[in-house]
């Protein structure tokens, strides 16, 4: 605990005429499972975005485990090991699960540029990918092609995908949108295991205040590109902007958890 | 200084000549997105339909022209309408391989109805025969493309700028799913624009009949690959581009023959692999 | 018997009939067949690219070009050893593709097929305009089927179809299943990620751009192949090879048999050479029929031949059960 993994100092973005990220400093920390929370265009999918290298920066400076990656393309973030998965289910289509997941796997192992070599024989991969998707509770489907799958267990391999890399740094976007309660709670449960695992920390951007309070140990809220509030769920909940902010939205979510 | 201005003559000439060949090309990728082979076709469709009309039911040079592409629009009605339309969802090499099919097609249906020849058109006596300019002839003809070029390009911005229609296809082409949630009939209006878009490419071919002045099944292939050129130059999908596109790919072209007689098709080419790999999105396209 | 062997018996029954051929048809058949085999190679290394990898090129007759050039250069120059020709046709290829694909595979879909299109037919022109080293127009003559040796020993004459046709069987088998290991292995696997998704195989740790560079080099140099072992068998190269109408030439091809199986190409070449042969014979327009062909395919059964076939045949045992 403790040690900086990530900082952004300074970060800027705007599309045009607005502004979706202004002088952002940041740091996440290993281990504390993070979320950002905002109202819909505060920025936090461009956060995102800027940090994992979906966009170029245009202003601004991100270090990695001390190195700066501000103009790193996004696979040797990957290798680095800051990794993503999508709000839009975003995995390979005709593939089957277990290809899907080996793909990262491989690449991570170095053991994608092998030609000639047989997919059969890569005995570790196949292992490692059997144990990642059992992770994230997909082991039966492995051989069902993506596109067959239900739309939970779509989310479940978009994590899983992402998982796959191994990252040190993994920013899941709005994980569980469009899932029913039942896989929610798999899915959380899940992510919570493994952040318990240790070798991962997990940055959750969410809408839904259940799985953020119940879920993390720090909170993040983005308006407007801005920093609103970043502390424990505590200080956010008590703290006056982001009532402000929220009032009109769903306030009554953040004040239920007042009690716990 | 004669023959610098005649090479510039030849320069315009050549560049309006083939900006209104590119110009249906462009319209269709601007507004459909998809990139049409067998627009070489059309224009060939057009020259060989107003052939038809000029000498076998002697109607005159002006009937051709305005008879010929109108039967070459039934011809793009029935790509798109039954062929294309199905396939916008699917991955582009489908929309591209689909309409070389038709090149395939259309270019050996040509040799089976009008063989496979060359055909060569009467004289024009209205805008035939040549003028001298600084002491050396040249084609009325050429005037009255360098003429039409503009015309053309004025009309096409007047369409899309100025009318109602050139609105919705404004509209449509930058946000489709929108446009159908409005109510525009985007299927509709999808087939409209590729049939005007084939007007255009067979109002070429129409066109070259006198300025080509013999027609093969081979002239919608040579034509294509310079459409495409100016339109890549110009920015996909811009008709202000092609436009520019055209001026540029024509004079070069006519200096490059003039002086550099070997080596002007490469030249071409080079300008346009140049163009793709420091600014792909042409001279005036949009960055996507 | 498990999938694994099943294939690798019917490939090697494939392999031995394909051996027969010389000996029970005749010459006309022989020569049909290398040109089947020639077309072949060439999409086989094309399907990597398209189907695999999703990236359609409309230049590699380029390459192709390069490649028989490349021998006929070689072999009017330096040295008629169909071996060393061969190797040298594809180094050329190779750099060729290199260059090319390095300027190429920044850009992806439309642009991509575009600057492809335009790099095929800016080797197109060079070759036509270079008279005094290519032959323009009129092609390169000048090469000759000169006896395989390797390394002076073991002298096989290919000057006869019958013997060239197993020294291209020789390429043919070795192509095949080159292809077939590229397929079926990690790379093979990260290619079809990007096919699938480009941007997601990014964010798997893919280095997307170095790999389709790889690929596109790859199937330049079965191209190149393909185009060194036509010069041998026309004892010419000539111009049209770089033409766009013959870069696409594998794609027809290839979408014709299937795009995503490895025999797809082959199966696709096998008919267009077959068709080409069989309907030229009663009249010149049989690229129309092609045409209708690929119409076809494209509205309706765009998994091609064998794609086609696969699925008739996964529906056949239901129908008996049920």
């Amino acid at each position: 605990m403790g040690e900086s993994l990530l900082t952004t100092h300074r970060l800027s973005n705007h599309f045009g005429m607005v502004c979706t990220a202004r002088d952002l400093d940041l740091t996440f920390e290993r281990g504390v499972l993070t979320s950002i929370i905002g109202p819909n265009g505060a920025g936090k999918s461009t956060l995102v975005n800027l940090i994992t290298g979906h966009l170029p920066v245009q202003a601004g400076v991100i270090r990695f485990q001390g190195r700066d990656i501000t103009r790193l393309p996004i696979h040797e973030r990957v290798r680095m090991g800051i990794c993503r998965s999508f709000q839009i289910v975003n995995v390979f289509p005709e593939l089957t699960v277990a290809q899907n997941v080996m793909i990262p796997v491989l690449a991570r192992t170095g053991r994608s540029w092998r030609p000639l070599r047989s997919l059969s024989r890569e005995t570790e991969a196949m292992r490692e990918t059997e144990a990642m998707l059992a992770k994230v509770s997909l082991l039966p489907e492995r051989d069902t092609p993506a596109n067959a799958l239900s739309h939970g267990d779509l989310r479940l391999l978009e994590v899983g995908v992402a998982l796959a890399a191994a990252p040190t740094l993994l920013f899941l976007d709005e994980p569980t949108a469009g899932m029913n309660p039942v896989e929610r709670v798999r899915l959380l449960d899940n992510i919570r295991q493994l952040a318990r695992e240790g070798r991962t920390t997990f940055v959750v951007v969410e809408h839904d205040m259940d799985v953020v309070f119940s879920l993390s140990e720090r909170i993040i809220v983005l308006h407007r590109g801005e920093i609103l509030c970043d502390g424990t769920p505590g200080q956010v909940r008590s703290d006056g902007k982001v009532r402000e902010v929220y009032l009109g939205d769903d306030v009554s979510d953040l004040f239920r958890y007042r009690e716990e | 200084m004669q023959s610098l201005v005649h090479v510039c003559l030849a320069g315009l000439s050549n560049g309006m000549f083939i900006w209104l060949v590119a110009s249906g090309l462009t319209l269709i990728f601007g507004v459909l997105g998809v990139l049409n082979f067998a627009h070489g076709s059309f224009y060939m469709l057009g020259a060989y339909c107003c052939f038809t009309v000029l000498s076998h039911l002697g109607a005159g040079y002006w009937a051709g022209l305005l008879l010929g592409p109108l039967a070459v629009c039934a011809a793009g009605y029935v790509v798109e309408r039954f062929f294309l339309r199905h396939v916008y969802r699917i991955a582009l090499p489908y929309q591209l391989l689909l309409t070389f099919a038709f090149v395939l097609i259309f270019d050996n249906l040509v040799k089976i109805v009008w063989g496979g020849g060359a055909l060569s058109p009467p004289q024009l006596t209205f805008l035939g025969g040549s003028i001298p300019i600084l002491g050396r002839k040249y084609p009325v003809y050429n005037l009255f493309i360098i003429a039409m070029g503009p015309a053309v390009a004025l009309g096409l911005h007047l369409l899309l700028e100025r009318t109602w229609y050139g609105k919705i296809i404004r509209a449509a082409s930058s946000d489709r799913e929108m446009s159908s949630a409005i109510g525009v009939r985007v299927p509709t209006l999808f087939t409209g624009v590729f049939v005007f878009g084939t007007w255009l490419g067979a109002l070429g071919g129409g066109l070259a009949v006198p300025y080509v002045g013999l027609l093969t099944p081979g002239m919608g292939e040579t034509i294509i690959i310079e459409a495409f050129i100016v339109a890549v130059i110009g920015g996909l999908g811009s008709l202000k581009g092609a436009f520019v596109g055209a001026l540029v790919i024509g004079v070069m072209s006519a200096f490059g023959t003039r002086f550099f007689p070997t080596f002007d098709m490469f030249l071409i080419f080079i300008l346009m692999a140049g163009v793709l790999l420091v600014r792909p999105q042409g001279l005036f396209g949009a960055t996507r | 018997m498990s999938a694994g062997y099943r294939n690798a018996a019917a490939a090697a029954a494939v392999l031995l009939a394909l051996c027969a051929v010389p000996f029970l048809a005749g010459k006309f058949t022989t020569y049909l067949a290398i040109r089947i085999m020639l077309l072949g190679i060439f999409a086989v290394g094309y399907n990597l690219l398209l189907g695999q990898t999703g990236l359609l090129s409309f230049g590699h007759g380029a390459f192709y070009a390069a490649g028989a050039y490349g021998l006929g250069l070689f072999g009017v120059h330096v040295s008629n050893n169909p071996l060393l020709g061969v190797a040298a046709g594809v180094a050329a290829a190779v750099l060729l593709a290199l260059l090319v694909g390095y300027l190429c595979v920044r850009h992806t879909e439309i642009y991509f097929a575009m600057l492809t299109l335009a790099f095929g037919m800016m080797v197109f022109s060079l070759v036509w305009n270079a008279r005094e080293i290519t032959g323009g127009d009129d092609g390169l003559i000048g090469i000759v089927r000169a006896p395989v040796s390797i390394f002076g020993m073991a002298r096989m004459p290919i000057g006869k179809d019958s013997q060239f046709y197993f020294f291209v069987l020789f390429f043919f088998a070795l192509s095949v299943w080159a292809a077939h290991r590229i397929r079926h292995s990690p790379f093979g696997l990260a290619l079809s990620g990007i096919r699938e998704n480009a941007r997601r195989s990014e964010f798997a740790g893919v280095p997307v751009r170095r790999y389709r560079l790889a690929v596109f080099v790859v199937s330049g140099a079965f191209a190149g192949l393909a185009g060194s072992l036509e010069a041998l068998l026309e004892s010419n190269a000539r111009p049209f090879m770089a033409h766009w109408t013959h870069s696409a030439e594998p794609v027809l091809v290839s979408l014709l048999g299937g795009l995503s199986s490895l025999a797809g190409p082959l199966v696709g070449s096998a008919i267009f050479v077959a068709m080409r042969e069989i309907i030229q014979r009663f009249t010149e327009n049989w690229m129309l029929g092609f045409g209708i062909v690929l119409l076809v395919i494209i509205m309706g059964f765009r998994g091609g031949v064998t794609g086609t076939l696969s699925a008739l045949f996964r529906k056949a045992p239901a129908r008996e059960r049920g």
